[in-house]
């Protein structure tokens, strides 16, 4: 009895052991690509990114039928020389096309997907990248599906602020493409496939990518995400053709190094912040690349980091060369609001000087001469601004007002009076044009301890839907800082703004409205409903002739930042090509 | 009765086939390693709750309607000498469920799975890739093979897109350890992480 037991025993040990049957079914079935599941996509692109270099995209003014590069050209100006869409026929503006993408299944950070790109089109093919490790290329007359591209993304991915990309670039032959979780891929422009593929961001250590990468000669330059988890911000370049680094710059100095002085004696800086997630602009006389940095780490809580904490909350001009700092200004020194000075730098001429354009989420519009730093302006742009005041003569910052425990009412928010969302400058009119936030709320500080890859901000805002008061477009004159028109919308304007020779302002609301703008005294000429917010860069461009405006929409970001009286709005995914009929 | 001496030839037979199975059942089941003072630490209330819970819950049409997807359990794929991982997983008859659901990469890089759908319906596995993502069509009672590339840490999600059955049972996750390379890394002194178990036993 006792060995029929243990026999039993034996046999049911064997039968409870971990080797997993499979069933003995032959193998029939071959796996394919989703792509091959679309028999509407052509598959291919025309050749036209073969003959774009970088000395082209330095010349892409004299071709405004193009929009080349993020910014349209180098400069930041947002600015397109076409007129055929202008105030007198804008009201005969008409839908010409739409591609629309939705999920299927799970995405990472899913109240948060928004179509953030500024569309690149090279004679004729438009490409963009969206929430979720996708970029196309699509017919920019037609809106035809030309190829698909899509990056695997980790639902885990530590996003503080959106599942979005702002774009790609376009350069020999090559889409470049910065995805979500920090691979920087070459693209084949005429088929999407891969050419090559770089590490280049830890997601461990809480660094991700949104923005759309910038071909400066034969590099290709990208800045990294990440500073609301206490990362040590980032600018990298890599060979265009390889893929190989070329430099990296991080925005936090090391000690010993410049800068160091301004992060007190303890290791702060190894968490510093000061991420780069936002394209730069480039004056390739100068050979100067105009680059925004990030806010420190924690974002709330400046306690551990005495000092100014450079470079931080700054512009850094760099040599594209070898990434080392010709010249910096900081916009928020020893910043406790998450006031990032990201935002683009705008290059422009004034009495034959060089001259850059900043509108800083503190609030603040700078003018700096490009060549040395210099501060020739500044003058407050948003409506409710009380964290501090900037001395317009010398620059200091004084009464200053700073979270504290029990919560401070402080103005604006922290996404600030301006968003990331670009301001633009017109060429015809010599006006620089913004979008603007009207939020305040409460900064409270909360002792947070480090933990890599956990949220770092040291405290928190908060805002309810009574503390947004809408937004702004507004315009001023470089040449004196003075406001020269302000037009009001019920909600806070968070998409960047296009000016065209056509004395038209492009706008687009959280409503889903896109407006056309006269540039000359921001009247509303023209509306369109596209059916989602905008949070996006439209751009123009033409093809055979025929003048288009394309709009990238869809409500989503951190809207608790900006926009907290829009959280339930409607979603959507969509690019909105208007064109006269 | 049986003679002494064949008792004891069954039972020097037995010991032995009772120590192998024991040493198979200690170093490899995943029975045996439930044991482990890391695992049983687990057993907090609430996790006793949901395995309490399980026998009257993880069913097609029982006290919900689908099955929790995450009940499919779990495979580690081999990392093969051509630097592939590999895992096989099954569509079990009328479950709506991947057995296993959750598959486990040591590492970023090339994963193969050998699929069979044991079911009477038709099936998809919809895997995410890097470049596009993957589908194999798995008509009734077929098997195939599909090959993904997932190269960063963290966890992806792979389902069937056949009508409701992804959200119904047949959700499942890919899981990737490891690190990014040293070159992807952030030039600083290593940084404090999480601490683990921060909230068990937290009532």
């Amino acid at each position: 009895m006792h060995t029929k037991l243990l026999l039993g025993l034996a046999l049911a040990l064997f039968a409870a052991g971990c080797a997993t049957s499979h069933p003995d079914l032959p193998i029939t079935q071959q796996q394919r690509s989703l792509n091959d599941f679309d028999r509407t996509q052509r598959k291919t692109a025309p050749p036209v990114a073969d003959a774009v270099t970088g000395e082209r995209i330095m010349r892409a003014r004299s071709e405004p039928h193009n929009w080349l590069t993020y910014y349209g050209a180098y400069d930041g100006q947002r600015y397109s020389a076409l007129d055929q869409i202008n105030a007198d026929t804008v009201a005969r503006l008409k839908p010409a096309w739409i591609f629309q993408a939705a999920p299927i299944g799970l995405i990472s950070s899913p109240a948060t997907f928004a179509l953030e790109a500024a569309p690149i089109v090279v004679d004729g093919v438009m490409y963009l990248s969206g929430w979720d490790g996708q970029v196309w290329a699509l017919d920019a007359a037609t809106g035809d599906l030309l190829w698909r591209y899509h990056h695997a993304i980790p639902l885990d991915l530590p996003l503080c602020c959106g599942n979005v990309n702002r774009g790609v670039a376009v350069a020999y032959g090559k889409v470049f493409y910065s995805s979500p979780n920090g691979h920087l891929v070459a693209l084949d422009a005429k088929s999407g496939k891969v050419v090559w593929r770089q590490a280049w961001l830890d997601p461990r250590a809480g660094e991700s990518s949104t923005m759309a990468p910038l071909v400066v000669k034969n590099m290709v330059i990208v800045g990294s995400s990440g500073a609301e988890y206490g990362v040590r911000g980032h600018i990298d370049a890599f060979d265009s053709q390889t893929g190989r680094r070329v430099w990296r710059r991080y925005a936090v100095p090391k000690p010993g190094e410049p800068g160091s002085d301004t992060w007190g004696a303890n290791d702060a800086w190894q968490r510093g912040g000061g991420s780069a997630w936002i394209t730069g602009t480039y004056d390739p006389q100068l050979n100067l690349l105009y680059w925004g940095t990030d806010n420190p780490s924690p974002d709330f809580d400046g306690r551990m980091r005495p000092g100014d904490n450079l470079y931080t909350n700054s512009v850094l001009a760099l040599n594209p060369d070898d990434g080392s700092i010709r010249w910096h200004y900081q916009f928020t020194p020893h910043d406790v609001w998450d006031y990032a000075g990201v935002n683009e730098n705008i290059l422009f001429e004034q009495d034959g000087r060089p001259l850059l354009a900043h509108f800083d989420r503190n609030g603040y519009l700078f003018i700096l001469d490009r060549r040395t730093g210099e501060r020739l302006r500044v003058t407050q742009f948003g409506e409710r601004v009380t964290w501090g005041r900037i001395a317009p003569d010398t620059g200091r910052v004084s009464d200053r007002q700073e979270p504290t425990r029990e919560g401070k009412y402080i103005c604006p928010g922290p996404a600030g009076a301006k968003e990331w969302t670009h301001a633009a400058y017109s060429r015809k009119t010599g006006l620089l044009y913004t979008p603007v936030i009207d939020l305040c709320g409460t900064f409270k500080l909360i002792e947070t301890p480090f933990e890599e890859g956990l949220g770092y901000w040291g405290g928190d805002f908060i805002a309810t839907p009574e503390d947004a008061k809408g937004g702004y477009v507004k315009a001023f004159d470089p040449a004196s800082g003075k406001m020269i028109w302000s037009t009001k919308f019920p909600f806070p304007m968070v998409a960047s703004v296009l000016a065209t020779a056509g004395d038209l302002v492009f706008a687009g609301e959280p409503n889903g409205d896109f407006d056309a703008l006269d540039a000359r005294n921001g009247q509303v000429l023209w509306k369109f409903k596209t059916g989602s917010g905008i949070h996006s860069s439209p751009v123009a461009y033409s093809v055979r002739g025929k003048q288009y405006i394309a709009v990238p929409t869809g409500w989503g970001g951190w809207l608790k930042g900006f926009a907290v009286d829009t959280f339930g709005a409607s979603r959507g995914s969509a690019v909105v090509v208007f064109a006269l009929p | 009765m049986l003679p002494p001496r064949n008792r004891f030839g069954a039972f020097s037979l037995a010991i032995p086939l009772l120590t192998l199975a024991l040493a198979q059942f200690l170093a490899g089941c995943e029975h045996a390693k439930l044991l482990r003072p890391q695992v049983l630490k687990q057993l907090d209330t609430d996790v006793a709750a949901l395995v309490n819970e399980l026998p009257e819950m993880d069913h097609q049409n029982k006290a919900i309607i689908g099955r929790l997807f995450a009940q499919g359990g779990l495979t580690r794929a081999s990392l093969g000498e051509d630097g592939i991982m590999r895992g096989r997983i099954r569509i079990p008859a009328n479950e709506y469920i991947w057995k296993p659901a959750i598959v486990v990469m040591p590492q970023g890089g090339v994963l193969e799975l050998d699929v069979a759908n044991e079911d009477v319906a038709h099936h998809m596995m919809y895997m995410p890739h890097n470049g596009e993502r993957e589908v194999l069509d798995l008509p009734a009672q077929t098997r195939g093979i599909i090959r993904v590339q997932l190269d960063q840490p963290g966890y992806y999600w792979f389902g069937c897109p056949v009508a409701n059955h992804a959200t119904r049972g047949m959700l499942g996750l890919v899981l990737v350890k490891g690190e990014v390379p040293p070159g992807a890394k952030l030039d600083r002194p290593p940084q404090p992480r999480p601490p683990e178990g921060r909230d068990r036993h937290a009532h």
